[in-house]
């Protein structure tokens, strides 16, 4: 617990959700502690911020919902990319790209 | 897109299985978070614990999911409407009288504006009415002025001869035509139109054809075209009125069409009925006819602009044309200075799209001062719909509390309670509409009089329904704001104790209140001091010594040229019908003239008289009128000095005039004016003989009210210098004129069925002069009491809101052994202070705007104290009684149960 977490910039929560479900289909709290394991704890996302994510990713068309059975056999509630999702996810992952090169361009030049 | 509208869809239909599927959801989310922490080794109560924490308000996420999938918005708006509806329903009466008072601001405020829109605004509703342009004639000496809109027909022919700007132009005269032949006339609206008429302005046929170019060329013989409305009503609308003939002014004249519906004319506040081409006024003057007079105004021009012609090219053309106009109608009898002058005339534009109109010019600004006056009173309604809305918002507090706890945003309730004043507006202004239907028509038949039937197309136009939605959605939120922010800002903890901390905290909310029935008290005294200085100005006109009697005098106006009577056998004629009306039973004098008071008619000229230094210029301008012998006795104008005029007056003998007082002080500053001559200013080849002056009578009003005297002059109608084919008989009554209608008919007819006869009372050609005062005096009364009935019932609601809130403190106090009467003084005390405020703002407020009302007055200036002193303590009176019982009310406070509630 006595790592420093950062908080997400805005719109970025969008771009790591949809790059999660890239792999596979995940239900919202896989989601979340895949995104914290693989951030090696330093992203931690609070569930006030991620459902009405998913809501708004699903009412965007980027992901769509099923019900499926959880590994330890429960109804869940499972998300996966779109056609179009998949397409929002290449974009924002270059502009992510280009935004990360710009701001570390800056951090060592200046 | 689709994906969007489908998946709000789906969340706003299928509810309650999305809803489950949230809960759902998140419940997973929350189970497999305990495990985790159970797998690391937590206790089952520490994990939950935990879980609990980071997941937070189960609720409040709900809803930010809600949020999140676009449901809330229409959502939410239905579900507002429905518990408003219920809301209201649960107070009726309250609502009703809210939904009643805005009706009747937002209808007001609707009907003055339709009138406002068809008067002023609405285009013409003919082809492109953007590209009209009205002709006018600008003075060399007024530049500025935008110029007069009359020709005479030689100008109208030689300005059309010359035009190259316009891609066509016409001409046309409104008139009256009687379609009697002989007795009582039947008037209708008459037009001379030129053959452009109808095709320059697009108007098409519903029946035959319509009049052309070909129709109007000099010796034209006599066709007509109805207008739809008048063909339906006097025609029935059949096919065979095309064809017929119709008598006008007792000449036959074919019928060959009739205009499509719709089409009224150009002159807004009036329909033609028959339209005629301008030719055949030949048919009416005879060979003299005023075609070829160059002094005879008559005629509006104007003419469709060519596209693409620029303002300056076009001032460049007039420019050229005007002086080749103006040098080829030259009137040749005018005097060498005032040719100089016409010769340096020039025309000019004005836009038309909107049509002319004589009711724009006399209503325009009465119509202005309506819209403020229904203006505040709209803003007295909301203030007390938005005093109302804070009592009940104060009563709601728990609720409110309630449903913040439960984690409803203030956005939210502040949305919820704004729709609630939506939806008390609309109903409001569905209603409204109603009555300004209603209101609107009345107000149209209020302002014609029985010359001048006003036509307005009261049709409902996307101006008037937009302009009616944008005042409801104002007014909700004008009335909603305020109470809907105040009562949104609950403190929950105090909120949730109960009542005394409330009732601290709710005298303080109520602050608002008072400022909102002071400024209620405000507004109201302007609404009152406008209407009490239009009362009073109507009072001073109505109760004016005109120099008169209007009462009981019939005037009957009779038409020889349209009864085809020679000009020589005319006067013989007049003198036969005068002396067997004066001896009809129930008549007690009766004569004869050929203008009478106050009718629009004027006839004046200079007067040249011989003393040293004589008025020159317009002060020496005197009003005439031809009167037989009885004129003074029945008009009963008494004769001051000198004699009054006999049989002896003939048309041979020598000419002698009776003056009123302004023209013996104005001519003959020395007050000698009886015995001494004047002439009238001769016309070239026209000598004119002095006149001696015999009489001398008191000042009468002429053609206005509200004149000052004019100086008149008053003449031997046998001694008038020409033919006169129109006179008026004057017959005082012993009863109601009207019942001697039959008899004079029948007296006429004696003399010959073929004179027309027109039937007015004196007093009412005096009452319709003064149609803009009475409408000004009426409405704004109209809308003072309204607005003092809405500022007392606000004042007492507000009052009898803040004793109930008080009620526990005034029981301490008498509990305490504090005297009934410190209890009223306290309430008192509320009432004057709010009194106070708002009667000295009100003041301040109307002595700023009244200046505005200067030129509707008579009488007394703006600032007439007695007026405002008088509001005030009408204001006042009115602020006792709504604020008597409350103050009893809080009197009568028993201290136990008072303390009871506690």
């Amino acid at each position: 617990m006595a790592q420093t977490r950062i908080e997400l910039p805005q719109g970025t929560l969008d771009l790591l959700i949809l790059r999660t479900l890239a792999l596979e289909p995940q239900h919202g709290w896989a989601i979340s502690e895949r995104i914290q394991q693989i951030s090696s704890d330093v992203l931690l996302i609070q569930q006030g911020s991620l459902y009405p994510a998913l809501h708004r990713l699903e009412r965007r068309g980027w992901i769509k919902a099923k019900w499926g059975t959880s590994e330890n056999n429960r109804r869940a509630k499972y998300y996966e990319l779109t056609k179009t999702g998949r397409q929002q996810l290449e974009r924002e992952k270059d502009s992510w790209k280009k935004l990360a090169a710009a701001v570390a361009q800056i951090l060592e030049t200046a | 897109m689709f994906n969007d509208l489908f998946f709000r869809l789906r969340s706003l239909l299928r509810r309650e299985v999305v809803e489950s599927e949230a809960d759902a959801e998140l419940r997973f989310h929350f189970d497999q978070q305990v495990e985790k922490y159970l797998k690391s080794g937590m206790t089952r109560e520490g994990a939950t614990r935990r879980a609990r924490l980071e997941i937070g308000g189960h609720e409040q996420l709900k809803e930010e999911i809600r949020e999140a999938r676009g449901v809330n918005l229409i959502e939410t708006l239905f579900q507002d409407i429905r518990y408003g509806l219920r809301i209201l329903g649960r107070t009726p009466v309250i609502s009703g009288v809210a939904v009643l008072s805005l009706a009747l601001g937002i209808g007001a405020n609707t009907a003055i504006f339709s009138l406002i829109d068809t008067v002023m605004l609405r285009m013409l509703p003919v082809e492109k009415p953007g590209e009209l342009m009205q002709v006018r004639i600008q003075d060399a000496k007024s530049p500025n002025d935008e110029g007069e809109p009359t020709f005479t027909n030689p100008l109208w022919e030689e300005l059309r001869s010359r035009q190259d700007f316009f891609t066509s132009i016409f001409a046309w005269s409104q008139t009256q035509f009687d379609l009697a032949q002989g007795g009582a006339v039947h008037e209708v609206n008459g037009l001379f139109l030129s053959g452009e008429y109808f095709s320059t302005l697009g108007v098409r046929p519903a029946a035959g054809r319509l009049i052309t170019a070909a129709d109007d060329n000099r010796g034209c013989p006599g066709v007509a075209v109805l207008s739809y409305g008048f063909w339906q009503d006097h025609f029935g609308g059949t096919q065979n009125a095309v064809g017929s003939t119709l008598s006008l002014d007792n000449h036959s004249f074919s019928v060959i069409g009739v205009s499509a519906p719709g089409f009224f004319g150009l002159e807004v506040g009036n329909k033609f009925d028959v339209a005629i081409p301008v030719c055949a006024a030949e048919i009416f003057d005879g060979p003299k006819s005023r075609l070829d007079r160059r002094s005879w105004w008559w005629l509006n021009v104007a003419g469709r602009s060519k596209p693409g012609v620029s303002t300056d090219q076009w001032k460049a053309r007039l420019g050229v044309v005007s002086p080749e106009v103006f040098t080829a109608a030259l009137p040749q009898d005018w005097e060498p200075k005032y040719q100089q002058d016409f010769l340096k005339r020039l025309f000019q534009t004005t836009p038309a799209a909107t049509g002319t109109s004589y009711l724009r010019r006399q209503f325009t600004q009465p119509l202005r001062i309506l819209m403020g006056v229904v203006g505040l009173v709209l803003l007295i309604a909301c203030a007390n719909i938005a005093s109302l809305m804070l009592a009940r918002a104060a009563a709601r507090h728990k609720e409110i509390a309630v449903r913040k706890a439960l984690g409803a945003s203030r956005a939210r309730l502040i949305r919820q309670l704004l729709t609630e004043c939506v939806l008390l507006s609309t109903a409001g202004a569905l209603l409204g509409i109603l009555f300004a239907r209603w209101g609107s028509s009345l107000l149209v038949r209020y302002i014609s009089t029985g010359d001048n039937k006003v036509f307005l197309d009261l049709t409902f136009d996307w101006r008037m329904l937009s302009f009616t939605a944008g005042v409801a959605v104002f007014t909700g939120l004008l009335f909603g704001v305020l109470p809907a922010f105040r009562s949104t800002r609950v403190s929950l903890t105090s909120a949730m104790k109960g009542s005394l901390a409330v009732d601290a905290e709710s005298r303080a909310k109520f602050r608002p209140g008072k400022w909102i029935v002071a400024s209620q008290v405000a507004l109201s005294l302007v609404l009152l001091v406008s209407s009490g200085l239009f009362l009073r100005s109507l009072v001073k006109l109505v109760t004016l010594d005109v120099g008169f009697d209007r009462h009981n005098v019939l005037l009957v106006h009779a038409n020889l040229h349209n009864a085809k009577v020679p000009p020589e056998q005319q006067p013989a004629m007049f003198e036969e019908v005068e002396s067997r009306l004066g001896a009809l039973p129930g008549v007690i004098s009766a004569s004869r003239s050929v203008m009478t008071p106050v009718s629009n008619y004027i006839w004046n000229n200079f007067l040249k008289v011989d003393t040293p230094n004589p008025p020159t210029g317009d002060a020496a301008l005197a009003y005439f009128n031809y009167i037989s012998p009885g004129y003074f006795g029945t008009m009963r104008t008494p004769l001051l000095a000198g004699r009054n005029f006999t049989d002896g007056d003939t048309k041979t003998a020598m000419l002698v005039a009776i003056v009123n007082e302004t023209l013996a002080r104005t001519f003959f500053p020395k007050g000698d004016a009886l015995g001494k001559y004047f002439r009238v200013q001769e016309e070239p080849g026209k000598p004119a003989p002095p006149i001696q002056i015999v009489g001398l009578v008191k000042d009468a009003k002429y053609q206005s009210l509200r004149e000052q005297a004019h100086a008149t002059a008053y003449f031997p109608v046998a001694q008038i210098p020409e033919d006169s084919p129109e006179q008026v008989f004057e017959l005082r009554t012993a009863a109601r004129p009207s019942a001697l209608l039959p008899s004079v008919q029948e007296a006429v007819a004696g003399v010959s069925k073929a004179i027309p006869l027109e039937f007015h009372t004196l007093a009412e050609q005096v009452d319709d002069s003064l149609v803009q005062e009475r409408l000004l005096a009426t409405l704004s009364t109209f809308f003072g009491a309204l607005a003092l009935l809405l500022a007392m019932i606000g004042l007492y609601g507000a009052l009898s809101y803040l004793v109930a809130q008080r009620q526990p403190e005034f029981g301490i106090r008498m509990a305490l052994g504090a005297p009934r009467s410190s209890i009223l003084r306290l309430v008192i005390s509320d009432v004057v202070i709010v009194l106070a405020g708002g009667l000295a703002a009100g003041t301040c407020l109307a002595l700023a705007t009244a200046g505005v009302l200067e030129k509707m007055l008579f009488g007394l200036a703006p600032h007439d104290s007695l007026t405002f002193l008088a509001a005030i303590g009408v204001l006042s009176a009115v602020a006792v009684v709504a604020g008597y019982l409350p103050a009893r009310r809080a009197m009568r406070v028993d201290p136990m149960v008072a303390l009871r509630y506690e």
